[in-house]
């Protein structure tokens, strides 16, 4: 997929590809942010050690939108967190609840659909 | 107070209330975990500027704090002039002075009414309506500036945040490195451009103001205009008062050019103010300062009592903006007195090391 893209932006010198690459790339990373949190919080972190997770798999991710994102899953209920001594310093920690186990069976279940389709594809 | 807790600080005094705490708890402790982090990669602590670095990378608070929100409201007409960030602080600046600018013009209606003048509905509708479409031209006009300055250069922490819920406090000149760094400095940071910029465009947008009430009191008296006019004082208080703005303005240009004179800035204002506080308390001693639509000879019965209640309301307000006005001069006077001393005491400590 990434080739591919790359492909079209070499083949059309003068216009503001790496732009629109830009932009649809992280249209495409955001929806699977989703699918990467739920997926790294099967076990339970803090959010540093999340972003650490993510990053060290590939899916770097700012605190500026994993934050948010995190409590926006929480608040729809797919996450749980409390807030917990480690190391002599409070920290929230996070993991799946039980309806977020279910949603992340579901969207894996979709996420390898898609992947089958596009393998076809391409 | 640490880099990291000024930083925190901005970014929660950005944040909704509900969450600030909660909020800023976890951004402190991700902010820390990071930083003990490198240190360990490193072996030894971080510097101030390897501390700074590593929050810059973490951008603009007020942008980040935004992230937060849910409210991704914005002001848009043909194109964005206030996006979801400053949004919040839109609606609650416009809030405060429409607020404020009905409680005003409530004020001189009842005084009217007290002083048996009739008064239609028509005529407060539209009295109203001009003020508000005022207000709100001003307001978007500021916020839209604030804005352009925010999309052009994000990396500019040069927003203070929200002082008590209830303003922008636009703090120009102190961004979080320059905070921390102020400490070290002679006089303070330096004096931002788009301060100074805000600064001649808004005594320009001033001077057009009172320029234009001189001719049109409708500006300042409102529906009252057909049976009030303007006391003699304001026109003897006029090129005093253009002088001082001028003055301003000036300063403003100077600072514009040379941001590093912060010195100068400080003694400028408190001569400035100085002059202000001086026009104000000549005002103060006018005694009255609205008079009846011709000259207050012979006002009619009802005039004259709406002139007197008028100029009684007029009278508290004037004597607790002087009041006001002395004590930030005071302030003022005080603040550079202990810079002055701080001065000294860092060039004794430097000698002696």
């Amino acid at each position: 997929m990434y080739r591919t893209v790359c492909g079209i932006h070499y083949m059309t010198p003068g216009t503001d590809n790496h732009g629109l690459f830009e932009n649809l790339r992280l249209e495409l990373r955001r929806g699977s942010l989703v699918l990467a949190v739920l997926a790294a919080l099967r076990k339970e972190q803090y959010g540093y050690t999340l972003r650490k997770t993510l990053s060290e798999q590939g899916m770097a991710i700012d605190e500026g939108t994993l934050y948010p994102l995190l409590r926006r899953l929480e608040s729809q209920g797919l996450l749980v967190s409390e807030w917990r001594e480690e190391e002599k310093r409070n920290k929230r920690f996070y993991r799946l609840s039980s309806e977020g186990k279910v949603i992340l069976k579901q969207l894996l279940a979709e996420w390898q659909s898609i992947s089958t389709s596009l393998n076809g594809m391409l | 107070m640490d880099l990291v807790d000024s930083y925190v600080r901005a970014v929660a005094k950005a944040l909704p209330e509900e969450q600030r705490e909660d909020i800023s708890r976890e951004l402190s402790e991700d902010i820390r975990s990071e930083l003990e982090d490198r240190q360990r990669e490193l072996g030894r602590d971080l510097t101030q500027a390897e501390q700074e670095a590593l929050l810059r990378q973490r951008g603009n608070p007020l942008l980040l704090a935004a992230r937060y929100r849910q409210d991704q409201r914005s002001l848009t007409i043909g194109r964005e002039l206030v996006g979801p960030v400053l949004f919040p602080f839109y609606v609650k600046v416009l809030s405060f002075n429409l607020g404020l600018t009905l409680v005003v013009i409530g004020a001189i209606f009842l005084a009217l009414l007290a002083g048996g003048q009739r008064i239609g509905f028509r005529e407060i509708v539209s009295t109203c309506l001009l003020q508000l479409f005022i207000q709100l031209a001003i307001v978007t006009v500021i916020f839209f500036l604030v804005q352009t300055h925010l999309t052009k250069h994000p990396d500019r922490w040069h927003l203070k945040g929200m002082s008590g819920g209830m303003a922008l406090d636009l703090n120009i000149e102190r961004d979080i490195a320059s905070a921390a760094k102020s400490q070290r400095k002679d006089w303070g940071p330096k004096v931002s451009r788009f301060e100074s910029i805000s600064i001649i465009v808004a005594c320009a947008v001033a001077i057009a103001w009172i320029t234009g009430v001189q001719k049109y009191p409708f500006l300042i008296l409102g529906p009252a205009a057909s049976l009030l006019k303007l006391a003699p004082i304001w026109y003897q208080i006029y090129f005093p008062i253009l002088l001082l703005t001028v003055a301003e303005i000036v300063r403003a240009f100077i600072n514009l050019v040379r941001p590093d004179w912060v010195l100068f800035r400080l003694i400028y204002r408190i001569l400035v103010h100085a002059g202000g506080l001086a026009v104000a308390y000549a005002l103060l001693r006018a005694g009255s300062w609205v008079v009846g639509a011709d000259g207050g000879a012979n006002p009619p019965a009802g005039d004259n009592g709406a002139v007197e209640i008028l100029n009684q309301v007029l009278y508290w307000g004037l004597l607790f903006s002087v009041i006001l006005s002395a004590g930030m001069l005071v302030f003022r006077i005080v603040d550079l007195v202990l810079r002055w001393r701080r001065r000294e005491s860092r060039g004794v400590r430097a000698t002696a090391n």
